[in-house]
């Protein structure tokens, strides 16, 4: 992963300098491991800032919405496709962009990486070709790089940016899994009592703190329906059933326009696999419509048309 | 009747119907009480109703009348227990037969049709069985309305049936004695559908089975419904006529006798079987024609001409639906509107000199409603018994009055009787009320009368809510009354929580520019503009290409054998010498701007740019002929398509005179899993040119290879005649193609019989391709007007079958070959129609907006444009300087699909906005 | 739960559903009175919040219907 970083700054260089655009929107490396951040980047010579790893997890679109000027962004596969859905939805113009596209394996679930090691601190991260080093004070530990994805990134079949004025990298080969959607079948095998068990058990250390919201590329509306107050769609509080509504009217508002980039999944505080929600509507939205968000930047997403031929079985 | 066209004067009988319009409240007490029970004809006599009836569930208007032939008052003198329990007095046995004289300008003749009686014919076994049924008492019995409740059961048994067999062309395609020889247009897509909704109303599998002649789906969109029905829901499709049906094994199950597509005998039982009747004229019209001296074809349909379809040959006599000929409702709908157009156009001097102003009362200004406390008064409904027989009216009364804002409440006995609205008008001044709910019937039929006295004292109409605590409770649990009650008092609560956070609404006006535009030169654009200036109003006509007539121009004969060149000439002479119409030439469309009333169209013409102001727009961008790149087709001059046969009639070649064997393929592109559409003209097309073929060389062989002859309607009459006359139809299997090769200077052609399944060859000397017919390509005018265009790139009508020439976008409309395949007289009707459709609006010199549109919180708006793609009205836009979006409200239609849409929830609905319906939702 | 009934949410659009309630009425077709209808202008209306807010209320179903 590291190999990009160069090629990174020197187009990020480039574009800054001949003011093809006025800041970049990128990646700089963390405080601790594993914390890759997100930065802005004005001056061409703050561009050594740039970096890139398996931990770049944050979805770099979000910072896009009613941005002003030209921006230059660093994108992988999913962000790439966020920006689609940005331009698609009005948030930014598709002129207005320089998109700096990143091929991308995978990004590393850092959870795991801690899990693996006990939850000590993680003092180091070095990558190598397909290999992870962990180290801390009396461990360390190379591991398949491939073997600790993200979930999302498991299952992600658009590695590869699908809008980009440059690349930092050859494209890597896009993997052709037949079954994108097999942890939503194995939830809808579930008995009703089941699956509800399942869902609210999933949910029951939610804080309402909003970090996967925040971390949303797609939920950039002046105010979210969660602080509205007249009237009040949804309990401020975390009784079960206010944070239900929230999780699904969270994800209702996702729907055809998530990409699974795994932001919010990351962004939880209390590692909430909210992605539960999201998916089952994604995968409707694949089956019913044959559509993945983000992939056009010319077609609304499904859900936002209306054509003659559109799935209504569900109409009984 | 007297008189003529623009002149008539007309005496009608009107028999009594022994009930007081004003004060029947549609209770429904008088049936009750009825002790006469009567064979229900709405019910095809599956069921029955009594003396004392309304028609039908949805009569407009809902009132009873008795039937005095089966009434015992009136047969046998005594009863009246319709007048003694009717509780608002409007039974009158004293109503005299009355007779009204009216001054018309046109009539229009819409008396129906009716079906052809199975009993006549023993092959079906009709009155052998209860368990073969018509397809109109099927219709019945799938109905929720129907004798059995829509639950679909045999009449013998009452069992679910698992096995029904349609039968179609009972009593048409027939020439045998009683029966019609024209084919009833509509059967084939209605039987699907009768299969397709069976299969719906069963819980088990039900096996269905339609035996035909040919399958007749040449209607928009209908071969789709066909092949859904084949592929995807298991319709087997039977091409057979019938021998007989028995009935086998015991009572009630039907063994049908037939020879399969083979010409192999075979036999199959069945649980029920549905025969498709025939249409025909009934022959008490005999006397209506005879009235009105209107000429009848040998089937009493009265004569028409294809480019004046729905003009009688008297004049000022029109004439819709299924007198004209066998149609279905979308083709009727459109008659009428047609209809309506020549009417209006002999009536357009006098348009307006029978209307009245109404006058109201100023109304309290928003600003002091908005401002003050809601003050809610709630009018419960006892509605005679109706509600008080079952609800505890007191209780409901005294529950309302302990809710949030509510200053006064009263119980009526009647609240919308005429003396209850004085008190309702005089309660809101007394009681300063600023909020209303009536709690009684339906909002749906008298939402418009409590609104109308609302505002009568002064307060806005929007400040009104009705409870339906009749139609939708004590009817509906009469057998519970402490729980009819408790959800009585539920809905009055959440009316009333509702209606205080209710606003006063503005209905805006918006003056319509008085001038129509139509897109298009054809023979239907051409046909729209001159009734839009028959109507009186300016209409610009513009044209691609550079010169008007389209499609028309290649087109030798109607069907009906009317010379298309000479009509032609004719229309485009009038339209030129029409001062009502500014046609253009060679026009490009550059840009489109506004909505209804106030469209400004930049075109250009002639290297010059020119903006038209219109309050309406008729597009008709028309199709062509497909042009094949097979069958040596382009390689040889004696390949031909449709229309260069056409053109050799024309132009009278000699060389037609030479040829000895002459074959047509029909289907050429249509009907083909990337066409999936039937394109409805060319098999007329082909037999009509298979008779004038015959005509000029009756020696001639005439071959046509088709895959199911769909001479639909009175054109069946065209197919039989080239049947007699020596053609011969050739059933080919379009599966295994059509195979033409050049063998020695020659053409020779191979392919499958269907029925034989063996190889044919023929030599002709001359092939006509049926090509498919292809919309035009025009991409961006579509979206200029934002119509949609369906899978195949026709256009998508608002409503197929109630709006069948409107967009769903207010204002504009269509007509022609654009909207789907069709024939000259088709088209014609279809573009008097749009023109109709179109003075309904300009017609009006102003539009009022509705109250209950949608509007944006600007704040909120995220931009993101869901609500500018979902509205199917194109009432939303972004604003491109604030980047914010806005809704246009005389666009709007109220639905509130952008509003639930909206994530950042940004738009309101006005009358049903998320916090009134949240406050419904809460108090429960 | 012998006498258990569910309480049931309707939103009925006006053109169809609720005007299909109302011939229900005047064909005294007799149904169980657990059901509150709502009148909307279109199911479009329906916002996914109405539901999760009917089911928030108490509601044991709700029934779009349009």
């Amino acid at each position: 992963m590291n190999r990009y970083v160069d090629e990174i700054r020197v187009i990020a260089r480039k574009i800054l300098e001949e003011k093809a655009v006025d800041l970049i929107i990128g990646f700089k490396e963390g405080s601790i491991p594993m914390m890759t951040e997100p930065v802005l980047i004005r001056d061409a010579a703050e561009t050594d800032q740039l970096y890139w790893d398996s931990f770049c997890f944050m979805n770099l679109a979000t910072y896009l919405p009613k941005r002003e000027g030209k921006i230059g962004i660093i994108a992988k596969g999913c962000d790439s496709r966020n920006i689609a859905v940005h331009i698609v939805e009005n948030q930014v113009k598709r002129e207005q962009l320089y998109i700096i596209g990143v091929p991308c394996e995978g990004m590393v679930d850092r959870r795991r990486l801690c899990s693996l090691v006990g939850d000590k601190e993680v003092r180091e991260i070095a990558e190598s070709d397909g290999g992870i080093t962990v180290r801390g004070e009396g461990f360390g530990h190379t591991l398949k790089k491939a073997d600790y994805l993200q979930d999302n990134c498991i299952r992600c079949m658009h590695r590869n940016p699908v809008l980009y004025d440059a690349m930092a990298g050859d494209l890597v080969e896009e993997r052709k899994d037949p079954d994108p959607y097999d942890d939503v079948r194995e939830i809808e095998a579930m008995e009703w009592d089941e699956r509800w068990e399942f869902s609210s058990t999933l949910i029951k250390d939610c804080t309402r703190c909003y970090a996967c919201r925040n971390a949303c590329p797609l939920c950039y509306c002046p105010t979210c329906f969660v602080d509205e107050s007249g009237p009040q769609w949804v309990g401020k509080s975390i009784d079960p059933t206010d944070t239900m509504i929230f999780h699904i009217l969270r994800a209702y508002h996702c729907a055809g326009r998530c990409t699974d980039c795994g932001a919010c999944e990351q962004a939880c505080p209390v590692g909430i696999k909210v992605r539960f929600f999201t998916r089952r509507l994604n995968r409707d939205v694949f089956d019913l419509y044959a559509c993945e968000a983000g992939l056009s930047i010319e077609e609304r997403p499904p859900l936002d048309t209306y054509r003659p031929d559109d799935y209504d079985e569900f109409i009984r | 009747m007297k008189g003529d066209e623009g002149d008539f004067e007309v005496t009608l009988v009107q028999s009594p119907r022994y009930v007081d319009l004003a004060r029947c409240i549609a209770c429904g007490l008088c049936a009750e009480k009825c002790p006469r029970k009567v064979d229900d004809e709405y019910n095809e006599r599956l069921d029955k109703r009594k003396a004392i009836y309304v028609k039908y569930p949805q009569a407009v208007p809902l009132k009873y009348a008795i039937d005095a032939q089966n009434c015992i008052y009136f047969q046998k003198g005594r009863c009246k227990a319709c007048e003694k329990f009717c509780p608002s007095g409007a039974i009158n046995f004293q109503e005299k037969e009355k007779e009204l004289s009216l001054h018309v300008g046109s009539i229009i003749l819409a008396p129906g049709y009716e079906t052809f009686d199975p009993a006549i014919h023993d092959t079906y076994g009709y009155r052998g069985s209860p368990n073969i049924v018509t397809s109109l008492e099927f219709e019945r019995i799938l109905a929720a309305s129907g004798p059995s409740r829509g639950k679909l059961m045999r009449p013998s048994d009452g069992r679910e049936p698992e096995k029904i067999a349609w039968i179609q062309c009972v009593g048409s395609r027939d020439v045998h004695a009683g029966a019609s020889p024209f084919c009833s247009a509509v059967c084939c897509t209605h039987a699907i559908k009768e299969a397709m909704v069976a299969k719906d109303h069963i819980e088990g599998p039900l096996d269905t089975a339609i035996f035909y002649i040919d399958v007749r789906t040449a209607g928009k969109d209908f071969e789709r419904y066909y092949n859904r029905a084949k592929d995807k829901e298991g319709v087997r499709f039977i091409k057979s006529k019938i021998a007989n049906i028995v009935e086998r094994n015991g009572p009630g199950d039907l063994l049908i006798r037939y020879t399969d597509e083979g010409g192999k005998w075979a036999e199959e039982p069945f649980d029920m079987v549905v025969l498709y009747v025939g249409f025909s004229v009934p022959h008490e019209l005999g006397d209506l024609a005879r009235t009105t001296s209107v000429d009848l074809d040998p089937y009493n349909f009265p004569e028409t001409r294809s480019f004046s379809p729905v003009q009688t040959s008297r004049r000022g006599i029109l004439i819709a639906g299924c007198f004209h000929s066998p149609k279905d409702i979308p083709s009727s709908v459109t008659d009428a509107s047609a209809a309506a157009a020549k009417a209006g156009a002999l009536l357009s001097g006098t348009r307006f000199s029978l209307s009245k102003k109404k006058e109201l009362p100023p109304e309290i200004p928003d600003t002091a409603i908005k401002g003050e406390r809601p003050r809610s008064g709630i009018f419960v409904c006892q509605c005679g018994i109706n509600i008080a027989g079952v609800v505890d009216v007191p209780a409901v009364a005294g529950s309302a009055r302990s809710l949030p804002f509510v200053e006064y409440v009263d119980e009526n006995l009647f609240s919308c009787s005429q003396d209850t609205q004085e008190t309702i008008t005089k309660a809101i001044k007394e009681h300063k009320l600023n909020r209303v709910v009536v709690a009684s019937c339906s909002p749906q039929t008298h939402e418009a009368l409590f609104q109308e006295t609302v505002r009568n004292s002064g307060i806005n109409k929007y400040l009104f809510e009705m409870a339906n605590i009749r139609n939708q409770c004590s009817w509906v649990h009469a057998d519970n009354p402490e729980a009819a009650t408790d959800k009585a008092k539920d809905l009055v609560r959440m009316t009333t929580e509702k209606v205080a956070l209710l606003e006063p609404l503005p209905e805006n006006e918006l003056e319509i520019t008085q001038a129509a535009l139509v897109i298009g030169g054809g023979i239907a654009e051409m046909a729209a503009a001159q009734n839009l200036s028959e109507q009186g109003y300016r209409t610009y006509l513009i044209e691609k290409s550079d010169r008007l007539g389209g499609n028309a121009l290649n087109l030798y004969q109607t069907w009906k054998g009317e010379d298309i060149q000479k009509h032609l000439k004719a229309l485009m002479a009038d339209i030129k010498s029409d001062e009502n119409i500014e046609p253009y030439l060679s026009v490009e469309i550059k840009a489109v701007e506004g909505f209804v009333g106030n469209f400004t169209t930049t075109i250009s013409c002639d290297g010059e740019e020119r903006k038209l102001q219109h309050g309406v727009t008729i597009i008709a961008t028309g199709a062509q002929e497909l042009k094949v790149d097979d069958y040596l087709y382009g390689q040889d001059w004696r390949v031909l398509s449709a229309l260069e046969l056409d053109r050799l009639f024309m132009e009278k070649d000699r060389r037609l005179g030479d040829v000895g064997t002459c074959v047509f393929i029909q289907c050429v592109g249509s009907r083909i899993p990337e066409r999936p559409y039937c394109s409805r003209v060319c098999c007329t097309h082909s037999v009509v040119s298979a008779l004038l073929l015959k005509e000029i060389n009756p020696a001639m062989n005439v071959f046509i290879l088709y895959r199911d002859m769909r001479t639909y309607g009175l054109r069946e009459n065209l197919y039989r005649e080239a049947g007699e006359k020596g053609a011969v139809f050739i059933q080919y299997d379009h599966e295994r193609g059509v195979k033409v090769e050049r063998v020695n200077e020659g053409l020779r052609m191979s392919f499958t019989d269907y029925a034989l399944k063996r190889e044919i060859q023929i030599e002709p000397d001359l092939l006509v391709l049926a090509s498919a017919i292809v919309p035009t390509d025009g991409a961006s005018l579509p979206r200029l007007f934002k119509v949609p265009l369906n899978e195949d790139g026709f256009f998508v009508e608002a409503h197929v079958k109630l709006r069948p020439v409107d967009f769903a976008t207010d204002g504009v409309f269509f007509c022609g070959l654009a909207h789907s395949p069709k024939s000259i007289d088709e088209s014609i009707t279809q573009a008097q129609a749009a023109a109709s459709r179109a003075v309904t609006l300009l017609a009006q010199k102003v539009i009022h907006t509705s109250g209950t549109v949608a509007m944006v919180n600007q704040l909120y708006c995220s931009s993101c444009g869901v609500c500018v793609a979902i509205c199917p009205y194109g009432a939303p836009a972004i604003n491109d300087e604030t980047g914010k979006a806005e809704i246009n409200p005389v666009l709007c239609k109220g639905c509130g699909l952008c509003v639930a849409s909206c994530r950042s929830g940004a738009i309101h609905l006005n009358g049903f906005d998320e916090g009134q319906v949240m406050a419904m939702i809460g108090s429960i | 739960m012998d006498h258990w009934e569910p309480r049931i949410m309707a939103f009925l659009c006006a053109w169809c559903s609720y005007a299909a309630a109302d011939l229900a009425g005047i064909n005294r077709i007799q149904y169980p009175p657990n059901i509150r209808p709502i009148r909307v202008p279109c199911s479009a209306r329906v916002s996914p919040k109405f539901i999760l807010s009917a089911f928030m209320h108490g509601s044991d179903g709700v029934w779009v219907s349009g």
